[in-house]
């Protein structure tokens, strides 16, 4: 029986994959999967670029400076010290301050502005009157910041909007869709189990949304390794746990579409206009971190956010209410994150069978 | 249940306020079947709850044994070709019928076998594969007569299945119905076009609003009819004498002479008791050459039982 069960689920991926990879209404889910490695690509341009400017700073600069030689300047020192330090800057610009003295005189106060750079971190000197005022040195390469940045536009823009909706637009027209083309009676006609059908459905929908999905993720680390200088590349890989975060970023997104396409496949069942259910299911997850304990597990961003390899921290000053958006209070063990999202999806899929057994081809009502 | 019928036990459907049938008490033999009445009379309906596409609101549905709600025996002996004239998009006529086989057969091979067999059997061999998107809407129609004739179902159902065929294409079906029935297979067909179910059915169940409101064989169910007179026209060699004859029964009603004074049209109440009459006439000298029933086709039927609704003749 499993085994007519499992030819008949495969029958039903081979007449769904193709309408589901290359339906025309899906075309925006490619987009929408791709937005991130754009994203990507245009930092590695953007560091490219920085990376060219330190390069000629460093050319233009009188000192060969060192990492050392940038962070050793301090704010209160004379412009002296500094040129004694370092040299004459590379770049330099200049304005003029007016200020009035209490007895209403006038007097100027000259800013200058100094960039050094040692070819890749670059020192941004602010001097007033002489005396260096603020000091700022920008990193070309900081491992950590950059790994945090992925971490964001991982769980922020890729799983929280990218999979979301990509999920969305393929889930909720498994079933939707049919009714729509007055086509579904095609699978109520055939021997085959409404439960199988759901389940051959989910997992033809599944297949191409890992695999949009999936991709993408694997074209976004690419992209994004490409941005660091190969030793800082091969030392975060082998060294500092690189390959495990992507085996993990992929797993998570595989994970995503497991149960973002759960809920979905249900929303589409049950609901025939899908703005409304995306709507409370977007908001639904948004607030996630306020729900009480028990609510929050009936969600498919709890579990992920547990699994991601970074923590993001809250930047510093944000209100304690919008810091619990970004951090997760009480994360749970990657197997625990698993079996929880996979309960939950099966639960959904428990549902969506059901409905479906029960469902009647009354295309006109629709 | 007999598991030899496809029998409804007082079924009714309603799709909320609205009445799709109610109160259905039928049993349905092997043989052709039609299902016949006016636009919004409840065929589809029937035929949607004797395949599972809707529930009945009350009542039991049982296709030879196997629950309408048990989708995976019921279409290993029950093929349905909808009305819908829609199908899954971007599919070519042969990946429409070999998917559909693969979810009913799963082997490979003998879905694709089995695929080329319906196409032959509907004249849609060079179409094939072409998509079914370029279909003209018979092509349409036979390969949703294909769908259903797949594999090879005890049962077929077939809503309105001679729509958008040509005369040749709709010959050929009757006679693939014919055949069927001949193997004592079940045919269940739904027509507002009542002079082609009248040449093909064996039986007949004729709805109303939503009621069923005769069934059985289409002559049964016609003599059922007490209170309206059967018409009858007599081929003869001495028509005066024969309607002189006849009007001194009880049960006669009227009597005409046919217009090329070689017959006699008579309205009776008995048509029983005019056979056995006629028998008698026959003794007494009168030469009868045919005796046909006038008006037992199913637009007579159906005209005397529903009145003035709609009926396409």
């Amino acid at each position: 029986m499993i085994g007519t069960y499992w030819r008949q689920i495969r029958a039903v991926i081979r007449l769904e994959i193709k309408k589901t990879f290359f339906a025309r209404r899906g075309l925006w889910i490619y987009a929408v999967a791709i937005l991130p490695v754009l994203l990507f690509v245009a930092f590695v341009i953007a560091t490219a670029h920085h990376r060219q400017r330190s390069a000629e700073f460093a050319r233009a600069s009188d000192h060969r400076l060192s990492a050392q030689d940038l962070r050793a300047i301090k704010t209160g020192m004379t412009q002296e010290e500094v040129f004694a330090l370092l040299g004459k800057p590379a770049r330099v610009t200049r304005w003029n301050e007016q200020r009035w003295t209490e007895g209403g005189h006038r007097f100027v106060v000259p800013h200058d502005n100094y960039t050094y750079s040692d070819g890749q971190d670059d020192l941004y000197l602010k001097m007033a009157d002489g005396k260096v005022v603020f000091v700022f040195v920008s990193e070309a390469e900081n491992v950590g910041q950059s790994l945090i940045m992925f971490a964001g536009v991982f769980q922020f823009f890729f799983l929280r909007l990218a999979v979301f909706f990509g999920c969305l637009g393929v889930f909720m027209n498994l079933f939707r869709g049919e009714i729509l083309d007055r086509s579904l009676h095609f699978y109520f006609l055939a021997p085959i189990r409404r439960e199988v059908l759901v389940a051959g459905k989910f997992l033809a929908g599944l297949l191409a949304t890992s695999a949009i999905f999936v991709t993408s993720e694997l074209l976004q680390t690419i992209v994004f390794l490409w941005h660091f200088t190969p030793p800082a590349r091969d030392t975060y890989l082998y060294s500092n746990h690189g390959l495990d975060h992507a085996a993990s970023y992929l797993g998570i997104t595989i994970l995503a579409c497991i149960g973002y396409g759960a809920f979905f496949l249900v929303a589409g069942i049950l609901f025939r206009n899908p703005i409304l259910p995306a709507a409370a299911i977007l908001i639904w997850e948004a607030i996630n971190p306020f729900l009480p304990a028990v609510l929050k597990q009936i969600s498919v961003i709890y579990y992920l956010k547990s699994l991601c390899p970074i923590e993001i921290p809250a930047p510093p000053g944000m209100p304690a209410l919008l810091a619990l958006l970004v951090s997760q209070s009480d994360p749970l063990s990657a197997p625990v994150a698993v079996l929880g999202l996979t309960a939950v999806a099966l639960l959904a899929l428990c549902i969506s069978g059901s409905r479906v057994r029960s469902m009647e081809i009354n295309y006109t009502t629709e | 249940m007999n598991s030899g019928h496809i029998v409804f036990e007082d079924v009714s459907k309603f799709y909320g306020e609205i009445l799709g049938v109610n109160k259905v008490n039928v049993s349905i033999p092997p043989g052709i079947t039609s299902l016949v009445g006016p636009n919004g009379s409840g065929k589809t309906t029937l035929m949607n709850l004797m395949t599972g596409l809707v529930r009945p609101t009350r009542g039991r549905i049982d296709v030879l044994g196997c629950r309408t709600d048990d989708a995976e025996r019921l279409f290993k002996i029950l093929g349905y070709a909808t009305q819908y004239d829609s199908f899954p998009k971007g599919l070519t006529g042969f990946q429409f019928l070999n998917g559909y086989l693969r979810l009913a057969e799963g082997k490979a091979r003998t879905a694709e076998e089995l695929a080329w067999r319906a196409i032959e059997r509907v004249g849609l061999t060079e179409s094939a594969q072409r998509p079914i998107a370029s279909y003209s809407k018979g092509m349409r129609q036979r390969i949703r007569l294909a769908q259903a004739l797949a594999h090879d179902p005890q049962v077929l159902v077939l809503d309105e299945p001679l729509n958008g065929l040509d005369p040749l294409a709709r010959a050929e079906m009757i006679a693939l119905f014919r055949s069927a029935a001949a193997e004592r297979r079940y045919v269940i067909i739904s027509s507002h076009i009542l002079h082609e179910v009248d040449v093909i059915s064996d039986q007949v169940i004729l709805l109303s609003n939503g009621y069923v409101v005769a069934e059985g064989e289409i002559r049964a169910v016609r003599e059922e009819i007490q209170e309206h007179p059967t018409q009858i026209l007599i081929r003869c060699n001495r028509p005066r004498e024969f309607a002189a004859e006849i009007l001194r029964s009880e049960s006669t009603i009227e009597v005409s002479i046919h217009s090329d004074e070689r017959g006699v049209l008579l309205k009776t109440r008995d048509a029983d008791g005019f056979y056995l009459r006629l028998n008698q006439i026959a003794l007494d000298g009168i030469e009868v050459e045919s005796v046909t029933p006038a008006d037992d086709d199913v637009l007579s039927v159906y005209e005397y039982l529903i009145g003035n609704e709609e009926v396409v003749r």
